[in-house]
């Protein structure tokens, strides 16, 4: 009994900090150590630990209001719903480079089948919805920070907000000089497409080289959204523009969600019906592309569902 | 599937009744319900409660020297559990009522 209570205390404690990870970092903070008491107390285990990480999905979507304010939720959620929506926007750039872009006459026959053409016609439509809510949400929150951020004389958030436009333009032009020095001879180009930056099926470049730049284009992805992201936290806006944020949030990540389904039904499209020639039977990649769409899709939906919930609460005088 | 007809057993209202005979913290609130109402909640159940309720007013944190941080039951608190308890109580009567009637039994 003496050798197993440590052993005991030791396995809840593991238990309770691996769960308890998986909560809001407010949660964590005010109730953390309360669970972990319990946990001890009562001799959990897997059950115990089963049951906080299924509650915490539900503490991210339904957050307690006593933990947060309203502001500091919507300025969370947006931080969150913000970097998820830029992993959707590089997911569907590697889906337009994959699947739509591809000029190859078989590519355009698949692009002529019905499930796949409707794929295409609502990822189309379903990302220039998100690219318009992110426009119409967040350009005004973009400026309120930036004149905010000018008048106090603050550089390091000035270098944030100006992430979404440094990192992208430095990641293109990097990426364009990548590309023109190990360009390998186009086996097949379509006159009247216009040839995309890394076209792996045409033969532009290596796989290694196209794999460099979906991960050096994801990290730019990340750094773009999460420079706002942290100027949110430092700034702390508040008002109207935070509150028009939030609502954009929702119909950018629901449209996005929507773009990665669309996205989905196509990948699965193009898997099933493609001749067995047409580059499009790696298994690897759709068991890739799948989770990530899903995973990303989740958190943006989660986290923007957070915002528009605080934005529709009355403001606290 | 089954039916689940014990959903009466609803966990905020078992934390309630729970706090409305003295002040607990985490690991005696589970505890005393398991002892006298015979449902067990996991963390995870009670933890989401707890942050529920306090977040609605009906229980409140009291300060604690340890990591076992007792909660309380508010006066709102009483007054939604006196409320619940007495819709359940009607249900019970009801049911006993016409169980005696119709089937000549009823649980005292």
């Amino acid at each position: 009994m003496s050798v197993r209570q440590p052993r005991q205390a030791r396995g809840a404690d593991v238990l309770a900090r691996v769960a308890l990870g998986l909560y809001p970092p407010a949660w964590r903070a005010r109730h953390g150590d309360e669970v972990r008491a319990l946990l001890e107390d009562s001799g959990a285990g897997v059950r115990a630990a089963v049951s906080l990480a299924w509650h915490a999905l539900p503490a991210w979507a339904w957050p307690a209001r006593h933990l947060h304010d309203r502001p500091g939720r919507m300025r969370a959620s947006l931080a969150t719903a913000g970097i998820a929506w830029a992993l959707l926007a590089g997911l569907a750039a590697v889906f337009v480079q994959l699947a739509q872009a591809q000029g190859s006459s078989q590519a355009l026959t698949l692009a002529r089948h019905p499930v796949i053409q409707w794929s295409y016609w609502v990822f189309d439509g379903a990302v220039i919805i998100a690219v318009l809510a992110v426009a119409a949400g967040g350009v005004p929150l973009w400026l309120r920070m930036f004149r905010d951020a000018r008048a106090a004389r603050r550089p390091r958030e000035l270098a944030c907000l100006l992430a979404p436009v440094a990192v992208p333009a430095v990641y293109l032009a990097a990426s364009t000089a990548i590309v023109g020095l190990v360009r390998q001879p186009a086996a097949r180009v379509v006159p009247w497409q216009p040839r995309p930056v890394a076209d792996l099926a045409n033969g532009m470049i290596g796989p290694w080289w196209f794999l460099a730049l979906v991960v050096a284009g994801f990290a730019a992805a990340v750094v773009s959204a999460a420079g706002p992201g942290l100027a949110l936290r430092r700034l702390r806006p508040d008002g109207p523009a935070v509150v028009l944020a939030a609502r954009a949030a929702g119909l950018a990540a629901a449209a996005m969600a929507l773009a990665g389904a669309a996205s989905i039904v196509a990948a699965v499209g193009l898997y099933r019906w493609a001749p067995a020639d047409a580059g499009y039977h790696e298994g690897w990649q759709l068991a890739v592309y799948l989770p990530a769409v899903l995973l990303a899709a989740g958190v943006a939906l989660v986290s923007a569902a957070r915002g528009i919930r605080a934005a529709r609460e009355p403001a606290v005088a | 599937m089954r039916d689940r007809l014990d959903r009466w057993a609803d966990p905020p209202l078992l934390v309630l009744a729970s706090l409305a005979e003295e002040p607990r913290h985490g690991y005696a609130i589970t505890q005393d319900i398991a002892e006298t109402m015979g449902v067990r909640l996991s963390a995870g159940t009670l933890y989401a409660v707890i942050s529920r309720l306090e977040s609605r007013g009906l229980i409140e944190p009291l300060e604690s020297n340890d990591r076992r941080r007792p909660y309380r039951l508010t006066a709102a608190g009483a007054r939604e559990l006196a409320e619940q308890s007495e819709r359940m109580h009607q249900v019970s009567s009801v049911a006993q009522r016409r169980l005696r009637a119709n089937y000549g039994w009823a649980r005292a």
